[in-house]
């Protein structure tokens, strides 16, 4: 194949600069400096400073919980607690955790200032101790060890993976830009001058206490860094850096303690204000994410412009802040493959969207941010989500559709407000918490991770924390409460036995109306959900008794009233998000079983599982006809579309029905994958659908690989359908949402949908269509000619793949080989 | 009403997004037709070699003993198969499919509006062949119920029906997308089986009824190597469409279609035709806007440059 510089999207209009930054920043290990992770421990046998529970949600790591648990402490520096505070053992918890934290990071960590950088800020990933006394770590560990037994047969069983993780929310940014962490420091000491005796003697004292430590952090900090650009400044021999640096220290000495001044101000304050989250928590960028930047930095911008700061510079303060961003990934650099840039963080932030009434938000800020996403891509952080809806301006849906066509996956997400609103909407109605999520300020809804949806400043809603395996309900019922099949374990060679976990549900010759199949199968799924929730529960708790962070609860509202650390369920909006995995892969199978062997009887329900348990050998042609002939979602197909509804109404209803123990939040449906429906395929059985085992299980809200032969806009109408549709009264205008976190879609078209104005006006009108009958998000890929040679050696998979040329259009796997091989040069050319 | 498929999301059938009604039965047998497959006015069994695993289901249920296993795969013995579709009921890959199949026009309509949403200000639906003027009545009564609906309609026409069936159609008619191929008569017939007499006198009946309302007439001539891509037609065709339409499309030869031909057993003139050059559409297009016309486009694939594998 010839290789075509065009063909890949390549960053472009850099200054040297930030050209320079990004260039060094994909060195990789190569670099003389990096931000891999410091390690601090107290040096104490019993110390303790990884957190596995964090890494529940990454099944691939379960071999890892002991090593790094106990490789952590041997490898790290020692800090003792005492070198601290003196009295660092008689303090509480929470407190320990502030003081160390402050230590490490203030005094301990280099500070360095990358040639060129406009932003200060490098070193933020760090492992170190909990701070827990022998005593303390002792009971965490005999926790520990029950939540992590649980936990590996959650995974190995296929059930899903669940655990109190970080990140994943929209810190009150905007109130440290604004006015500073000095604000939130004067509100500490007010609301902790106004406790009681006893509550400062307390809990609530305590955690006051640690704020007000933690509050010092970014202050001490900046403070560092300040004396840090002074002293290079100094040293300086080049005029115009020397007067760069100059600026940077009059910055630090200005935020993020006070409110910013001006953008350079704003973005100074974010980006320290940000990183210290990812150090608090010990876990780099799991979607922490920024918000409605092109909101709440507006007045700055406004401010810069009107005070003549000049575009291009504003853009070079936005690139290092992009690679600043990017430098999270070095916290694992020296293990894995890809020098550790192996996964999107997530660290989110939202463009445009509507306001109060509808009106669009869209402004010059927005667009300078496009073209900053523009030129810097590809880059995997931060990630951009761009929103749209009814009122979207025609010049940004211009700029979003260029940027689409450019590029080979585009370099945002879409979010549709509508939709997402009604999700968020029907969460204010089943939880009760309609004075903090209304009509009045759902508009203000932002994304964190990859697309869920949160409110600002005041709500961890824990997505990813839980993510369930819906098939395994399946596999429940056709062992009539056990596992129908054993489940081998590579480690000790052996295979489970099968034991009665949940009821019996009727066994398969009972089971002999759909109706009674369906329900056993709805039985089996509120066991399975069950039983997650409280394996999460457990882990919740023990995050709540031994792991707080100080530091995030400054910026997250509720905290500080409460007196409660975000950890112990201190936000004013507290939810943890099941997300369903495997939906498109369950209802297919449910719609095979319901059209193979109730409604054609073309087998018994016996023979079907038979055909499972031989991973369909021996039954061919039973396979074949569960794969192309029984109904599929994803074809706007009423009637399956209608069971996929139902079976969604019926599990996300089935979440709402939980609450955490220890801190009061409750449990919330969700549709993103990550990167489960993969691994999971492993894992999990053949399945009804006519799906082999070891064969990826579908992708979020997406419909099955290949069973959307109807093209995007069936696909998209199925997708809406499934999350409730519309009503005349909908949870938002006419729309239903039964899902708040809202649902990861991605579609990938031809190349040809985008290729001159006329199509991209075309294209324009499938978005338009998408905000009315689409979900909540959509990633849109472009068709890689990879995917057409992968389709060549896979044509089941890619049965919906269309190609159209003028006045001609086949699917592409039912054309010849040698037109394929055309067709794949044509794409590699960008030819049609 | 017997129809191929709908094609929805389409990009290719006149302006906006549209879902595309594809029919079959058409009064030319164009040499170089690109849907074989919507030219005979009745349904058709086809065999999908890739999606075939072999079990033989459908050699055993027809109830003509029509199929076959052989070495190739199936056969289908045209003379004998009624197009029951048993064996594409009952086969279990789809490897067997109907071509044509009767619907209502109510499910038709049904199935067109779906992608409303989509549609926006300019798209809607289009309704093409084969040759949708065949099934007139049907045509008018889906149009007519599109129409009330408020979505924009489209119709691919070859242009040979008769002008009753045009004025039946004609009130609910948007855009017109309107095949002129060939200007010459006697070639006309060479390659598509049937002079252009009548076609032509349409056109420029439509043309005039045209005149004075909102509706639109996009010209479409496929370019086919030694058929239609002449200086002398394409000029000749200039001249006759001038000041009578508000589009002209020149939408290139493809190769696409090889197989479809011999999966119904038949030969195609072009299997071995190479596409149209970048170079020579180009300069159709010139010969075009130098007779002054506007609103010229074309279309298509052409020949790659140099050919990768």
């Amino acid at each position: 194949m010839p290789q075509h510089d065009d063909a890949i999207k390549q960053p472009k209009n850099l200054s040297p600069r930030v050209q320079w930054l990004r260039d060094y920043f994909f060195q990789g290990t190569n670099r003389a400096w990096n931000n891999e992770n410091n390690v601090f421990t107290t040096g104490d046998k019993w110390d303790r400073c990884y957190d596995e529970l964090t890494y529940y949600i990454v099944p691939e790591t379960k071999s890892f919980f002991q090593p790094f648990t106990t490789g952590y402490v041997a490898a790290g520096k020692i800090l003792p607690g005492e070198a601290v505070a003196k009295d660092f053992y008689k303090r509480s918890i929470v407190e320990r955790k502030a003081l160390y934290e402050k230590e490490v990071i203030v005094n301990q960590m280099p500070k360095e200032i990358l040639p060129g950088d406009l932003l200060c800020g490098a070193r933020f990933n760090a492992i170190y101790s909990m701070g827990l006394n022998k005593k303390e770590s002792k009971e965490r560990e005999k926790l520990i060890q029950k939540t992590r037994k649980e936990a590996v047969f959650l995974i190995e069983h296929g059930y899903g993976n669940a655990g109190a993780t970080s990140g994943h929310l929209v810190p009150d940014y905007a109130k440290i830009v604004r006015s500073g962490f000095k604000a939130v420091y004067e509100d500490l000491q007010s609301k902790y001058n106004a406790l009681s005796e006893a509550d400062k003697n307390g809990k609530k004292g305590a955690q006051l206490r640690a704020m007000m430590t933690a509050c010092e952090i970014p202050r001490d900090l900046a403070a560092k860094y300040r004396e840090e650009c002074l002293k290079r400044a100094a040293e300086e021999k080049d005029e115009k850096r020397k007067k760069e640096l100059e600026v940077m220290a009059a910055n630090l000495a200005v935020v993020p303690w006070n409110g910013a001044q001006d953008f350079y101000q704003a973005i100074q304050a974010l980006w320290l204000t940000h990183m210290l989250v990812m150090f608090d928590e010990k876990y780099p960028g799991p979607g922490v994410s920024f918000g409605r930047i092109d909101q709440y930095l507006l007045p700055y911008y406004e401010k810069s412009v009107s005070d003549g700061m000049d575009r291009d510079f504003m853009k070079e303060i936005l690139g290092c802040f992009w690679v600043h961003c990017n430098t999270a990934y070095d916290a694992q650099i020296r293990v894995g493959a890809n020098q550790g840039i192996t996964a999107g963080f997530g660290q989110l932030f939202n463009l445009s969207g509507m306001g109060k009434g509808g009106v669009d938000m869209t402004n010059d800020l927005t667009y300078l941010l496009l073209d900053v996403i523009d030129d810097m891509s590809p880059i995997l952080e931060p990630k951009p989500n761009v929103r749209l809806h009814k009122n979207t301006p025609e010049k940004l849906l211009d700029r979003v559709v260029d940027m689409v066509s450019t590029s080979q996956g585009a370099p945002f997400l879409l979010d549709f407000d509508e939709r997402s609103m009604a999700g968020m909407m029907r969460e204010a109605k089943k939880a009760g918490v309609s004075d903090l999520i209304n009509e009045d300020n759902v508009c203000e809804y932002v994304s964190v991770g990859c697309l869920e949806n949160t409110m600002p400043g005041n709500d961890r809603s824990g997505t990813v924390d839980v993510n369930v395996n819906l098939l395994k309900a399946m596999e429940l019922t056709y062992g009539n409460g056990k596992d129908f099949m054993p489940f081998f374990d590579p480690m000790s060679g052996k295979w489970s036995e099968q034991v009665q976990v949940s009821e019996q549900t009727g066994t398969l010759a009972e089971l002999d109306t759909f109706d009674k199949f369906y329900a056993a199968v709805k039985k089996q799924l509120q066991y399975v959900i069950k039983r997650m929730v409280k394996h999460y529960d457990n882990t919740e708790s023990i995050r709540a008794k031994f792991n707080p962070t100080p530091y995030l609860s400054l910026l997250v509202n509720g905290c500080a009233e409460k007196a409660k650390d975000i950890t112990e369920g201190g936000a004013q909006l507290g939810f943890v998000t099941i997300e369903g995995v495997t939906f498109a892969t369950t209802v297919d199978s449910l719609l095979a079983v319901k059209y193979l062997v109730y409604d054609k009887k073309i087998c018994s329900l016996e023979e079907l599982v038979n055909a499972l348990k031989a991973d369909w050998k021996g039954y061919e042609k039973l396979q074949a006809q569960a794969q192309n002939r029984a109904p599929k979602y994803g074809r706007d197909d009423d009637q399956a579309d209608a069971l996929a509804k139902d079976f969604m109404e019926f599990w996300a209803d089935e979440t709402w029905k939980y609450k955490t123990t220890d801190t009061d939040r409750r449990f919330r449906p969700g549709m993103l994958s990550w990167n489960y429906w993969i691994g999971s395929g492993y894992i999990l059985k053949a399945s009804a659908d006519g799906r082999n085992e070891n064969k990826f299980l579908s992708n979020a809200i997406c419909p099955s690989n290949g069973a959307d032969i109807n093209g995007p806009t069936s696909n998209s109408n199925s997708v809406g359908k499934a999350l409730g549709g519309k009503a005349e009264k909908g949870d938002y205008g006419q729309y239903l949402n039964c899902l708040p976190n809202g649902a990861s879609h991605t579609i990938t078209f031809n190349t040809s949908v985008v290729k001159d104005p006329t199509h991209k006006e075309k294209f324009k009108s499938f978005l338009r269509g998408y905000i009315e009958n689409g979900g909540t998000a959509l990633q849109i890929n472009i068709l890689d000619p990879s995917v057409l040679r992968d389709a060549q050696a896979h044509p089941s998979e890619y049965r919906h793949l269309l190609v159209r040329v003028t006045g001609y259009n086949a699917y592409f796997t039912s054309i010849g080989r040698e037109l394929q091989n055309e067709i794949i040069a044509r794409e590699d050319h960008k030819g049609f | 009403m017997l129809i191929l498929n709908y094609q929805r999301m389409s990009t290719e059938d006149g302006p906006g997004l549209r879902t595309t009604l594809f029919v079959k039965g058409c009064p030319l047998k164009c040499r170089w037709c690109h849907n074989p497959e919507s030219i005979s006015p009745k349904p058709q069994i086809e065999w999908l070699a890739v999606r075939c695993i072999g079990c033989g289901t459908c050699v055993g249920v027809c109830p003509n003993k029509a199929l076959s296993a052989t070495e190739k795969g199936i056969l289908i013995d045209r003379d004998i198969c009624l197009a029951c579709a048993t064996c594409v009921e009952e086969c279990p890959t789809g490897a067997l499919e109907q071509k044509g199949k009767r619907v209502t026009v109510d499910q038709a309509y049904t199935e067109l509006v779906k992608d409303e949403a989509y549609f926006g200000k300019e798209g809607g639906v289009t309704l093409s062949g084969g040759e949708i003027t065949m099934q007139s009545q049907e045509a008018c009564e889906l149009l007519r119920k599109l129409k009330s609906r408020g979505i924009g309609t489209a119709l691919d026409t070859c242009g040979l029906t008769t002008k009753e069936n045009f004025d039946l159609l004609f009130p609910y008619v948007d855009v017109f997308l309107y095949d002129v191929k060939i200007y010459d008569s006697e070639k006309h017939k060479e390659f598509t089986g049937v002079g252009n007499e009548v076609i032509l006198q349409n056109f420029d009946y439509i043309a005039e009824k045209v005149k004075g309302t909102d509706k639109k007439i996009w010209v479409r001539t496929p370019i086919i190597p030694g058929a239609t891509d002449s200086d002398d037609n394409i000029r000749a065709i200039a001249r006759f469409i001038k000041g009578k339409y508000d589009r002209w499309d020149m939408c290139a030869f493809n190769n696409l279609c090889r197989d479809k031909y011999d999966r119904l057993y038949q030969d195609w003139f072009y299997s071995k035709t190479e596409l149209m050059t970048s170079e020579r559409m180009d300069e159709l297009v010139r010969i075009a806007t130098d007779e002054g016309l506007t609103e010229v486009y074309r279309s298509g694939a052409t020949r790659l440059p140099k050919r990768s594998e």
